[in-house]
């Protein structure tokens, strides 16, 4: 029942020089008879599209490991996997091999996707490697035949696949693009913990967003020291806005009595950083970069209406010119 | 996913934006006639400016994108007895299907810190708390000009 794991010699002596692969292979028989023992009382094809597999396919899995070895290089750890058997997998596993074909000179990007990574998952190998994502998970334990098809149907199925997959992987499905992660090593790659890790990973990247937004967070490791860190800037920032309002607020009389001495020029000049002109009536503004909407040369006060500091007229008017408008009528006490 | 996510987007306009919203807001309160100063104690218009800068801010920089602006808005309706109506946001099944899925519990302090942050999921409150901190900043720094230029006088 079992002759069909078992890869015939010529594939191992390919492998003689590839150090990757040498070590897998030592493995893959044991794993394979570990998974197919688990499996294959349930489901006959299974060893059918071994036997398959194994016999003709010399190139195919001589080109994959090739690719396989040029993508990981010196990794040599082990990490586990959980096998616990999960049915419909399987179901569509023999669905989805009944419909594929076997075509070595097919793209290789597919078979590489495919097939590399189901054997890299599903041995037990010593290698440190990134987890897969979900939809690849699901077939691992199948030896897939390699074909173009089967990413479709891959995709299909995945895309009927559970909320949580789907909320994670939908526009990677439609796009017929995996997401390759590897699992590192010593570390569970059931969909549970992918998805926690996922997760952990998108935390500590917005972490690392943050700590380059906090002024003074670069020196800190650690997401707890960095996360006080945060909190104290958000504080400090929140008593500022409380102490400047303050005096906002203590300075608001003594604005209303200054009216006439401030010109608009110098109320805009707070907030753009433009040289301080002073003049005394407020008629042309000589900094002001007018956009062509606004009206060239002087922007006469007089003319505009103080009542019209509706947000509707300041729609309309450049930003800028609002600015003054708003200021202006601010100033004047309306 | 670790990999092939959108870039974290944390722009926050410029400073007029924000100063244009600030004093729209002080011009509010002033025709509000709210500065009297012998109708109000210092602290009630301290704590009238604060909101107003709060508000604005919130409004400048969020909007009704940010769930932060959104928070503060509907915090400060209300306080003054309004209600306020946002439009629908377009993703909101992923959002539904996304609240409160894990632990709420993390980081209590900033969720504490943060209007709106019990809300949200941890790694959104990380978001959030980036674009508070920029906006919070920028109107930091309108506030300073324009204390600057006025107690210069």
């Amino acid at each position: 029942m079992l002759e069909g794991l078992v890869y015939p010699e010529s594939l191992s002596l390919s492998y003689a020089d590839m150090s990757v692969p040498e070590r897998l292979k030592g493995m893959q028989q044991h794993q394979q008879i570990e998974v197919l023992s688990q499996s294959s009382n349930d489901s006959p094809e299974l060893l059918q599209i071994l036997q398959f597999h194994g016999s003709n396919n010399d190139e195919l899995l001589q080109s994959t490991f090739s690719h396989f070895q040029m993508l990981e290089s010196g990794f040599g750890t082990k990490y586990n996997m959980d096998f616990g058997p999960s049915h419909e997998a399987m179901d569509g596993c023999i669905s989805r091999t009944s419909s594929c074909q076997i075509d070595p000179a097919d793209t290789m990007g597919v078979m590489l996707k495919n097939s590399v990574e189901s054997r890299a998952i599903s041995l037990k190998n010593k290698r440190k490697s990134e987890v897969k994502t979900r939809e690849e998970e699901k077939t691992d334990k199948k030896i897939k035949v390699e074909a173009e098809t089967e990413s479709n149907i891959n995709n299909k199925e995945a895309s009927s696949d559970t909320s949580k997959e789907t909320s994670k992987g939908d526009s990677e499905i439609q796009k017929l693009d995996y997401i390759h992660v590897r699992a590192r090593r010593g570390q569970a790659t059931d969909r549970h913990s992918l998805a926690e890790r996922a997760r952990r990973e998108k935390i500590s990247k917005k972490m690392k967003y943050l700590q380059d937004l906090v002024p003074g967070c670069n020196t800190i490791t650690g997401k707890a020291g960095v996360l006080d860190e945060i909190i104290n800037y958000v504080q400090s920032l929140k008593r500022q806005v409380e102490f400047l309002s303050m005096k906002l607020a203590v300075l608001n009389p003594e604005l209303e009595l200054a009216v006439e001495d401030l010109s608009v020029n110098q109320f805009q000049a707070y907030f753009t950083n433009f040289p301080v002109v002073i003049a005394s009536k407020p008629s042309v503004m000589v900094d002001l970069p007018l956009f062509p909407l606004d009206q060239q040369g002087s922007l006469d006060l007089s003319v505009i209406n103080p009542n019209q500091t509706s947000i509707d007229a300041v729609k309309f008017i450049n930003l800028k010119t609002s600015l003054i408008i708003l200021s202006s009528c601010y100033l004047s006490g309306k | 996913m670790a990999s092939a996510d959108k870039p974290i987007n944390t722009d926050v306009p410029e400073k007029d934006v924000f100063a244009l919203h600030f004093l729209q807001s002080l011009s509010n309160l002033r025709r509000q006639n709210a500065f009297n100063s012998p109708d109000d104690t210092t602290n009630n218009r301290v704590k009238k400016i604060k909101k107003a800068a709060y508000v604005s801010m919130a409004r400048a920089a969020g909007g009704t994108n940010r769930l932060w602006s959104r928070a503060l808005l509907r915090r400060a309706a209300k306080e003054n007895n309004k209600v306020v109506i946002f439009s629908r946001r377009k993703k909101r099944v992923t959002w539904l299907r996304r609240s409160n899925r894990r632990d709420p519990v993390d980081a209590e302090r900033l969720r504490n810190l943060l209007p709106g942050g019990g809300a949200m999921e941890t790694s959104k409150l990380m978001e959030e708390t980036a674009h508070y901190i920029k906006c919070l900043s920028m109107q930091v720094k309108v506030m300073q000009c324009l204390v600057d230029g006025l107690s210069a006088k």
